[in-house]
């Protein structure tokens, strides 16, 4: 074995991983094999230099045997291996858009199988991705045919956070009923009681839609950037119209609330 | 006029040498794998004395680590099979030969290669 400098050795085993790590991606050729040949013929490229060989001497060494990326011809690579090459050297704005679709995918293969914690974080990250590529691009109509890649992620996450944001009162009915289970003993179905519970909830959302839509109304032009790029056509009548529904939901809600407590109960 | 003339020629030129790259490299991949198995059709060689005779045809080589993947695959493939054998002059050598699978194909690739190259000079000939 031929003594190296420290920064030749150094140099070396750079060189050999960087090798191994293409090539355990190739189906055709044996990794280890290669690797061995690749030693082989630096050893026997270097006889007779002086010991320890310099940084210069195997560098020029490794500068004829090449870059590992053009020893195997991309064809006969494993399918992920093509992939992240195409992530290496594909168009730069593409690139988010294959990460962001790649991370959703595998959060919908794994659904079934991880825990909700790593699910939720693939998803993040994939929404994460997505809002990157479309902070690149000022207009989303340049998004084209990336869009089918970059949208499901986001499409996903708006929807949870919007339906969340927008039935937190109903979802008040949870605790409710755990309550209500709790002093009257087995849950079963109370018409008088629940009519009314509704009715309260359905006010409250109402109402709380109103609330909702005055800071959207005030600040509507800097909200869209959070929901972007499905809030670029936003327009005033958008948080008027929530404020009318919400007002609405509310007054019938009420009245149909009270009317049922005081002439039925 | 003869600028715009100029930025004409430069960007065919351009355009002309990528065309005659991407075809040399087609051409030179399925050259390199007929040209070691030539290489060894005669005699037993080690990894490294088959870079270094091949480095001596004038362009069939860009990256001398090439040829050791295409040994593996040919390994694989069952056309050549390699020996361990120990040196007086350096580490032990690997030594790569043909298969009688590997001389048939040689034998098959060489007859083939003749006839194109036949071919292509009749027709460069008119």
């Amino acid at each position: 074995m031929i003594a190296l400098s420290k920064s030749a050795r150094k140099s070396l085993d750079d060189y050999l991983r960087q090798a191994r790590a293409y090539l355990r991606g190739s189906r055709t050729v044996d990794a280890d094999e290669v690797e061995q040949n690749i030693s082989e013929h630096i050893e026997n490229a270097l006889e007779g230099a002086s010991e320890p060989v310099s940084c210069d001497e195997l560098e020029a060494v490794l500068d004829k045997l090449g870059d590992p990326q053009q020893w195997v011809p991309e064809e006969e690579l494993a399918w992920w291996r093509q992939l992240i090459l195409r992530l290496q050297t594909g168009p730069e704005d593409w690139r988010l858009a294959y990460i962001s679709f790649a991370l959703f995918v595998a959060a919908l293969v794994m659904a079934s199988y991880t825990s909700t914690r790593v699910l939720v974080s693939l998803i993040f990250a994939s929404f994460l991705a997505s809002r990157a590529a479309i902070s690149q691009t000022p207009d989303s109509k340049q998004l084209k045919a990336q869009k089918w890649l970059l949208y499901p992620p986001l499409i996903v996450v708006y929807g949870f956070m919007l339906g969340a944001l927008l039935i937190l009162p109903l979802l008040l009915l949870i605790p409710l009923a755990e309550q209500y289970e709790t002093h009257f003993g087995r849950l079963q179905w109370e018409l008088d009681y629940w009519f009314v519970a509704f009715s309260v909830m359905f006010a409250a959302t109402g109402v709380w839609w109103g609330i909702l839509a005055l800071p959207v109304l005030i600040f509507g032009k800097k909200m869209t950037v959070l929901l972007r790029p499905f809030a670029d056509a936003y327009r005033v009548k958008w948080p008027l119209v929530m404020l009318t529904i919400g007002l609405g939901v509310m007054i019938v809600s009420a009245i149909v609330g009270l009317v049922y407590y005081t002439y039925f109960t | 006029m003869a600028l715009t003339g100029r930025w004409h020629c430069d960007i065919v030129g351009v355009m002309d040498d990528k065309f005659f790259d991407n075809w040399t490299n087609q051409v030179r991949k399925g050259m390199l794998e007929l040209c070691i198995l030539n290489e060894i059709r005669g005699q037993r060689m080690y990894g490294y004395e088959i870079v270094r005779r091949l480095r001596k045809i004038d362009g069939l080589i860009i990256s001398e680590g090439a040829i050791y993947p295409i040994l593996s695959r040919l390994k694989r493939q069952g056309f050549v099979e390699t020996s361990i054998q120990e040196s007086a002059e350096g580490p032990a050598r690997k030594y790569y030969e043909l298969t009688k699978q590997g001389r048939q194909m040689v034998s098959r690739m060489n007859d083939y290669w003749r006839s194109i190259s036949t071919v292509t000079d009749s027709i460069e000939k008119g």
